[in-house]
């Protein structure tokens, strides 16, 4: 990520564009949310929770070039979920409003207001031992790191076999270390 | 032609488990004309389900029944049910090994008497000294076709962009780094390919270039006519007469039907959670503690390696995972020199994961922007995983839980592992000298990452030249039960620094000889 992988990222762009249509006819009234990711969420638990949930995802994975719909991407599973699971609607709401009660403890206003991400970590350093954080948590490591759509921006080049592994595809190749 | 026996046979030796020892076994056996049952709880697996995916094929391979961590560590918070990383499936956990195919050295037979009593450990000498181990070393390098071997006559693998990386950093602080011996073809040999360079050896090799029971020694040992293997067979207890000797296995297989296999002799290769598990399970009025279990021994001094990993963030790309998993080694510190502060050695292990699996392991359960900026990194980083030899400590241990059962109805394993002293001062030299290696290297950062599941587990049913010391005598058989054998990791007095699957595949070709000869003379 600390390339410039340009072309890569635009394939990627291209590729999620054309999967937001097809979930879009998937997902019903959630889909269109898909394109407008600060709504992603918005059905389930309303705007404002589906932008702090947007907010503290980027927090608690930050990297900076990753456009946000990588984020609501994996939220997105979460809020139709949560339509049809109560305990899950419950635990996001909830989630969320525990967030914004510790934000407004430390900082007097909702997480979502907090400008300092170093202000926000400690708001949710005070959460991450909950059930919500660890969900949020777990499902964003799989959804960033596990995500083939963005390997290649990470420098991961996933599966190999199909094009015959590295064996003649530069796994010697190291032009900077000496004696290489 | 499949061949099948009857369950009341009681001419057939059965064999539980059909990874590097049970398979290993089976097929050796099997060359002398001795037929054998082999039960495996895990399914059969076909080449094409190996994918080239780390969350996949852990789902689809990984031994994921229930068992509880226990003990003074982080592993039981960051993995409260996973203690080890093993394999349910035909092959067992040779489906996932890296292929680090290394002998055990000469001292780390004796290091009961090398290094006298150590407080707190229950260390003893194997009752085999490498001298009586080494022909069986070399046909186990040849079968397995193991690479810079005379044995193999294979050839290294040629030094990846990883190795380099480290071999440079290695040179710059006077410590060597050199190819590793993999069971990984260089050539095509003994009906496999060679090598591709996939980057997934833990997965299991989607090419076969790979040694593996599943890919090797399984078929090998079926085509003879004389193995049967029956996948998806979890054997419950083993049975036994009056007079004390094994008389079979009861097993349940896919459709939750039990059956009973009558047996000559048990060989139990199930690793070494599994096979204690097992003789404990199968405690009767005449063996109240279990089976083979005078000694007190069964699923003590469980052993596992320091295990620690280490991943430096160099200034440029490395692109770790276009390599083989472990393409080479620093031995530097391998060898036993107490004046560094600990007794035994360890092997700086070259190795990579990808990044599904870094983000997991790098700081189980970590957020935050310093995590997200290393994982950014992940195409600069270059690591090691460290295989230093753990002392074996008595209360290191798989016990039985008192009242939690799994879907068979057997009491799940506790799994409880701390760290002896030698362990923790070992820990830190290593990591120590790994850093130095990797800021050599031209690391900006070095994240040390804890001891995660345990792929190398030993001990637990250890050889010993006394009864009381141990479960079973210098050939894997059982001091009380002479037609009861182990024939996996667990028979293993001491650790070492290397890898355990060499050591497993000679032991058992030893065994096979042992067990040929002993039927021969009506001995079992």
């Amino acid at each position: 990520m600390n390339k410039n992988k340009a072309t890569d990222t635009n394939l990627s762009r291209r590729r999620f564009l054309a999967r937001s249509t097809v979930a879009a006819v998937g997902a019903g009234a959630l889909g269109s949310a898909l394109l407008s990711p600060a709504a992603w969420a918005a059905k389930a638990i309303g705007d404002q929770a589906s932008a702090t949930l947007l907010r503290m995802a980027r927090d608690i994975y930050p990297h900076d070039t990753l456009e946000d719909k990588y984020y609501a991407q994996v939220m997105t599973p979460l809020a139709e979920q949560a339509e049809k699971d109560d305990d899950l609607k419950a635990l996001l709401k909830d989630g969320v409003a525990a967030l914004d009660a510790q934000a407004n403890r430390l900082f007097g206003k909702a997480y979502l207001e907090v400008t300092a991400e170093a202000d926000r970590v400690t708001v949710l350093k005070a959460l991450e031992d909950t059930p919500f954080f660890q969900k949020i948590r777990g499902d964003l490591m799989m959804g960033i790191y596990n995500n083939e759509e963005l390997w290649p921006r990470f420098g991961y080049g996933g599966s190999s076999w199909e094009k015959g592994g590295y064996r003649y595809r530069g796994y010697e190749k190291n032009d900077w270390i000496k004696g290489a | 032609m499949k061949t099948a026996f009857d369950l009341n046979d009681d001419s057939l030796v059965v064999i539980v488990g059909s990874g590097a020892g049970g398979g290993t076994l089976s097929h050796e056996l099997a060359k002398k004309g001795i037929r054998c049952v082999v039960l495996e709880a895990g399914k059969r697996f076909e080449r094409k389900d190996i994918e080239n995916d780390e969350w996949k094929m852990f789902s689809k391979i990984t031994w994921l029944d229930k068992r509880i961590t226990a003990g003074p560590t982080a592993l039981t918070q960051t993995s409260p049910n996973l203690p080890t990383w093993l394999v349910k499936g035909v092959g067992g956990a040779t489906i996932h090994w890296a292929g680090v195919a290394l002998r055990f050295q000469e001292h780390e037979f004796k290091m009961r008497s090398l290094n006298g009593e150590i407080a707190g450990a229950n260390v003893l000498d194997w009752p085999i000294s490498y001298a009586d181990l080494a022909p069986y070393y070399e046909k186990a390098e040849a079968k397995l076709g193991v690479t810079g071997t005379k044995a193999s006559g294979q050839p290294y693998h040629e030094p990846s962009s990883h190795f380099k990386v480290i071999a440079e950093g290695s040179r710059r602080v006077g410590a060597h780094c050199r190819p590793a011996p993999l069971a990984i073809n260089t050539t095509p040999r003994d009906g496999r390919p060679a090598c591709q360079v996939t980057g997934f050896c833990m997965q299991g090799c989607r090419f076969g270039a790979k040694w593996s029971t599943m890919e090797s020694s399984i078929p090998k040992a079926e085509a003879t006519g004389n193995i049967e293997v029956r996948p998806d067979s979890m054997v419950l207890r083993i049975e036994h007469d009056d007079s004390g000797k094994v008389t079979g296995v009861l097993y349940v297989d896919k459709d939750g039907n039990q059956h009973f296999q009558k047996a000559r002799l048990v060989a139990v290769a199930a690793n070494s959670i599994e096979s204690p598990r097992l003789l404990l399970n199968s405690a009767s009025s005449l063996f109240p503690q279990g089976l083979a279990n005078s000694s007190g021994q069964v699923g003590k001094n469980y052993m596992t390696h320091t295990g620690t990993g280490i991943y430096g963030e160099m200034p440029d790309t490395v692109s770790m995972y276009k390599s083989p998993v472990v393409p080479g080694l620093v031995s530097t510190w391998a060898d036993n020199d107490p004046s560094r502060g600990h007794v035994g050695g360890y092997e700086l292990e070259i190795l990579h994961i990808g990044l599904p699996f870094m983000s997991a392991f790098l700081k189980p359960g970590g957020w935050g922007r310093e995590l997200a900026n290393s994982l950014a990194n992940y195409d600069n980083m270059a690591g090691f995983w460290i295989c230093g030899e753990d002392m074996a400590v008595e209360s290191n241990s798989v016990t039985l839980h008192p009242t939690e059962k799994d879907q068979y109805g057997l009491p799940i394993p506790v799994v409880y592992k701390g760290n002896h002293a030698n362990d923790t001062a070992m820990i830190k030299h290593s990591n120590e000298q790994a850093t130095a290696i990797l800021e050599a290297a031209g690391a900006t950062k070095v994240n040390v990452m804890d001891r995660y599941p345990a792929s190398h587990n030993m001990g637990t049913n250890r050889m010993s030249a006394r009864p009381q010391d141990g479960v079973v005598n210098k050939w894997g058989q059982t001091h009380d039960i002479n037609n009861l054998f182990i024939s996996d990791g667990s028979q293993f007095t001491s650790s070492a620094a290397e890898n355990p699957t060499l050591t497993i595949v000679a032991l058992a070709i030893r065994q096979a000889e042992y067990i040929a000869d002993q039927m021969q003379q009506q001995m079992i």
